[in-house]
Order: structure tokens, then C-alpha cells, then sequence
């Protein structure tokens, strides 16, 4: 079945994302176009096939516990107060 | 003193005293300095580099304990971090980041006395296959500047090609390594996923992408395997090799070898005359060293580019998230904002393609759309990897072109956002696999390169190297114009 995202759709995407499109039109076609090819997948037939994942063994994880670090990660932020870093207000 | 000498030729003439470390890393600042305004090659060269090469010609001329690298001049891409220098993504929104830490593979290099000469151009968060979406302008082609590098690690490959460096570090999530080492005729390797550490590579789409060598030779490329893989405690998903030697017995052949030719890499809509001729030339050549050829379908192939795009655009929605300007980004001030709009605002110095998949990243995972997109793709994914473990059983190695086509025009075919993707056709499936995978240079046609790709199975770097030795050897390839 032929892809029917509407450009309402991907806006309101870009919304949530954060994205402000200043050129509208021209990322909204990109998108749809790239997305239309998406619909190749639907011929994949792969309904039926279970999704393998990549599993890390717990062993494998490094040990649960505090490694210090000595430096000043504050410092590399823009803003920031003492220790607490300054974001804009929520409305 | 000839630049272009492979790595392994370096540190013989440094051992035999043939010149010195300084004398070679001026030559090659020099050579930067002559070549690479026009090709774009370095977002930025390190100012520390003649010291660094005094301080390890200290260390050869005092007899204490040099490292592997004796020195050697080598690029690495703009998204892996240095500790107190610059990483920008070749973004405008890490235009002033400075690296807090220093990621595992430099870490590696600069214990085997390697200088890093340099910081790399690149697509834009490594989004991209041209260079053509760098926030500071594209790398040029050393065969020809009218056509592009390749990507997303062009700048690293077009640093190797031209010999402005010895070799050069790039990443690789759908064909960033091999597709600028066809592009430019330089070797390029992308290694199992979790072979190499990824501690300190800017991350766009982690499940999948890898750092690997690009260098002027095959053994170059093993010998940098040796120093950068392995297991490291800060990427849990790395893998101990057991310190394995990969130049050991890299010239034993191909004598009985199986390979097999992907059919729907070497019959696909896209592919150009001159590179298929060129493929079936490197089967032909194979045939006559002994290994046994054969056609071998993977019937997920046609499927991968719109996956891997799916998965990619997923991954790549949730780690470029963190760009907001508070923790990572440029400097404006956030009073008289609302929240969301300071962060749309921090957002609009992201380029085009960044956009695109942030908000096909957002789209295609979302709720009433996973079913479509994103769980498809993993399906495609799960089935691709079936097959390829299938093959195999049987084959020790596939071959396909590198690229289904040879460089290409600035501006050519950005402006089709399917055409150009369809570009990483041939290469994704290793990167969906997880498996490793070289572009060998084997031909110069109409003046620009292409590259055979080779691959083999999982933690099968070893003997794909000796693979792609023995195809090298076979060709004869003209210097570089530049």
C-alpha cells in the first residue's frame, strides 16, 4: 500500500522533534519522497519473522560502582550557576 | 622523500634513518598546505605536530622504546574526540565544542607514537555519501576536483589519496569508510561491529556504525587493525580479539577460497557498465588465483537501503537529541525563551540532511507508524542477518562493487533524495550484519577510480585481509594526479 503521509503529519513530527522548518516545502517533499520509498519494506514479506536483538552478557558490563572523575565537566557547559546548569524556563 | 609511501615502508626508512620523523611531518604539513585549499581535505591541522615529531625523534635517537607507528602522520575524522581540541561533526552546532575526553582510538595511536596530523572533513554527522553536506564547504576528489570524495569520511579518504597523511581513521554506519576509498583509490576497511572500540566516536546510529583504517595499502590497513582493536572497558560491546596479528601470513593466497558474487549487488538497476566490467574483471582475476567463484542470492539486499535508512534516521532522531544548547551546542542566551523554543532555535543551525533524519527519526518509530516502518526494517534486518550466516556456511567470502557507480559530479544527484540513497546499496548490508568488509582500489576508468568490495563472516578480518591482499597485488594502478 502507497505511503499517505501528509505534510500535516511530518510538521507536527517536526514539532515534537523541536525543529522549526524555516523551508517549509522543501525538507516536507524530501521527507515524504524518502518515506515513499520506504514503502519497499511492505514487499520485503518479512511479517512472520521474529526480530533477533543484540544481547549483552551482564558479565560483559563493566562492575556497578563510582569511578571518579577529576575533571571539571561544568566548565565545558555555556551556562551554568555553581553546580547547577541554567536552562531556559518551562511555560 | 616520496609521500606516498605506505606505512609499513615509513617505519622501515624511519628505522633505517632514511630521514627523520620532523623531516617527514614537515613535508606532509607542506604538502597540506600546498593541496589541500583546494581540496578541502582538513577542517583543521594540528598546530602541536612538528613538536610531537621532535619529541619522538628524541626518543629514536636516545634508543628508549618507540611505538609502532614510529611517528607517521595520520587523519582522523571530525567526530571522534580529542581531549582540549575541536570536534565539530563538521557541524555549525559543535562549531566551538572542545572534547572533554579522548576517545579509545586516538588513545591507542598516541601509545604507538602516531601523530595525528589533523581533523578530517565529513558530511555533517556523518549523514551523507558526498561530503557535499559539510557545514564548511565539500572535499574535492584528487582525481578529479569537479567530482566529489565520497562520504561521509572523504576528507579522511582524499587525505590518503593525495598524501597529505599516511593514513587516516573514518567511520563507517552505511559505507562512510569504503565508499570514499572507492572514490578516491585508497583501501578501506570496516571491521566487525565491536571489533574496534567506539569510546569517543560522536554517535549517530551506534547499533550499527564503526571505526575502521583507510590507508594506501592493504598491510597498511592490517597494521592499523593491530594497534586500534580489541576489547575496551569503556564500549561494552566490544570484542576481545585476543590480540590478534592481522599482517601474520597476509600474502598465504586464495587457492580454494570460495566466493561468492551477490547477484543483486552485480545485476542492480543502478550499476554502471564500467563498473560491472570492472567487477567481472576482479572475478575473473580471483578465478585465476586459485579461488572458486559462483553467484549467490541474498534476497534481502533490495530491502536494506530503505532499513537501514529507517533504522538509522531512528537512532540518529535519539542521539542528536542532546543538541539542544544546554549541554551541548553554540553560545546564545537562553533568557526570554520558552523551552521549546530556545531548542528549536539552538536547532536551526543544523543542516538540511541533519533535519531530514531527525524528523524521518521522529516519524518512523512513532506511534501508528512503527508497524510500517521501523519494526519492518528490524524484520529485514533479523531476515538479512539469517542469510548471510546461510551463504556462510558455504562461501568463505561475497564480492560486489563497492559503489554501483564511479564519483560523481558536485550537485549531480543531491538533488534525488532516492537516487542518492540508493548510492549505499551494495554497502549497508555489512553494516545491518555486523560483519566486516574492505574496498580494495582496482581500476581507474575515465580517469576515476573503483573499488571491489570484499566481505566475509563475523570476526573473519584475518583472512578477508589476506583476501584482499592478493586481489591488490594483481593491480597496477596510475599515481594520482594531484
Amino acid at each position: 500500500m502507497k505511503s499517505l503521509v501528509t505534510e500535516e503529519e511530518i510538521s507536527n513530527v517536526a514539532k515534537l522533534m523541536k525543529i522549526d522548518l524555516e523551508d517549509h516545502t522543501a525538507h516536507i517533499k524530501r521527507v515524504q519522497k524518502m518515506l515513499e520509498y520506504f514503502d519497499i519494506l511492505d514487499n520485503a514479506n518479512v511479517e512472520s519473522e521474529e526480530i533477533t536483538v543484540q544481547e549483552t552478557d551482564l558479565d560483559k558490563l563493566r562492575d556497578d560502582k563510582h569511578n571518579p572523575y577529576d575533571k571539571n565537566l561544568l566548565k565545558f557547559l555555556k551556562s551554568y550557576q555553581g553546580k547547577y546548569v541554567k536552562a531556559p524556563k518551562l511555560n | 622523500m616520496d609521500l606516498g609511501i605506505s606505512a609499513l615502508n615509513y617505519v622501515s626508512s624511519i628505522k633505517n634513518g632514511e630521514f627523520t620523523v620532523e623531516e617527514f611531518t614537515s613535508k606532509s604539513l607542506e604538502r597540506i598546505s600546498q593541496v589541500d585549499e583546494k581540496l578541502h581535505a582538513f577542517l583543521r591541522v594540528n598546530d602541536l605536530a612538528i613538536k610531537n615529531a621532535r619529541e619522538i625523534d628524541t626518543k629514536i635517537k636516545s634508543n628508549q622504546n618507540v611505538g609502532k607507528c614510529y611517528g607517521m602522520p595520520i587523519s582522523v575524522k571530525d567526530n571522534m574526540c580529542i581531549e582540549g581540541s575541536k570536534t565539530t561533526c563538521a557541524s555549525k552546532v559543535l562549531e566551538n565544542f572542545i572534547a572533554p575526553y579522548t576517545s579509545t582510538v586516538i588513545s591507542k595511536l598516541n601509545s604507538e607514537d602516531a601523530i595525528i596530523i589533523g581533523k578530517t572533513n565529513m558530511d555533517e554527522f556523518a549523514m551523507g555519501l558526498s561530503t557535499e553536506y559539510s557545514a564548511y564547504g565539500p572535499s574535492r576528489n584528487p582525481w578529479n576536483i569537479d567530482y566529489v570524495p565520497g562520504g561521509s569520511s572523504g576528507g579522511s579518504g582524499v587525505s590518503v589519496s593525495a598524501n597529505e597523511c599516511i593514513a587516516s581513521l573514518g567511520s563507517d554506519t552505511g559505507g562512510s569508510i569504503r565508499n570514499p576509498a572507492s572514490f578516491c583509490s585508497v583501501v578501506g576497511l570496516k571491521p566487525t561491529y565491536g571489533l574496534v572500540s567506539r569510546y569517543g566516536l560522536v554517535s549517530y546510529a551506534n547499533s550499527i556504525e564503526q571505526i575502521g583504517p583507510m590507508t594506501k595499502t592493504v598491510e597498511d590497513s592490517a597494521f592499523l587493525l593491530n594497534i586500534i582493536s580489541g576489547i575496551d572497558s569503556n564500549d561494552n560491546t566490544t570484542i576481545d580479539n585476543k590480540n590478534q596479528d592481522y599482517l601474520r601470513d597476509i600474502d598465504i593466497g586464495v587457492s580454494g577460497k570460495k566466493i561468492g558474487i551477490v547477484t543483486e549487488m552485480t545485476n542492480s538497476e543502478g550499476l554502471s557498465a564500467e563498473v560491472a566490467n570492472a567487477t567481472n574483471d576482479a572475478v575473473k582475476t580471483f578465478e585465476k588465483l586459485g579461488a572458486n567463484c559462483e553467484h549467490v542470492s541474498l534476497q534481502m539486499v533490495p530491502y536494506t537501503v530503505a532499513a537501514y535508512y529507517t533504522i538509522t534516521s531512528t537512532e540518529a532522531g535519539s542521539n542528536l537529541a542532546r543538541y539542544d544548547n544546554i549541554r551541548y551546542g553554540y553560545e546564545f542566551d537562553s533568557s526570554g525563551f520558552e523551552f521549546n523554543s530556545y531548542i528549536s532555535q539552538a536547532r536551526s543551525k543544523f543542516g538540511p540532511e541533519v533535519i531530514r533524519r531527525m524528523i524521518l527519526g521522529g516519524f518512523v518509530p512513532s506511534a501508528g507508524h512503527a508497524g510500517k516502518y521501523f519494526l519492518k526494517a528490524l524484520k529485514v534486518k533479523s531476515k538479512l542477518i539469517a542469510e548471510i550466516n546461510h551463504v556462510f556456511e558455504k562461501f568463505d567470502f561475497l564480492i560486489s562493487p563497492t559503489v554501483p557507480i564511479q564519483p560523481f559530479k558536485f550537485g549531480e544527484k543531491i538533488q534525488d533524495p532516492v537516487s542518492f540513497m540508493m548510492i549505499d546499496f551494495n554497502t549497508v548490508t555489512a553494516n545491518l550484519t555486523g560483519i566486516p568488509a574492505i574496498s580494495v582500489p582496482y581500476k581507474i576508468t575515465n580517469g576515476l577510480p573503483i573499488g571491489i568490495q570484499i566481505m566475509a563472516n563475523h570476526l573473519e578480518e584475518h583472512s578477508l585481509l589476506q583476501t584482499a591482499y592478493a586481489l591488490e597485488k594483481t593491480v597496477d594502478l596510475p599515481e594520482v594526479p594531484v
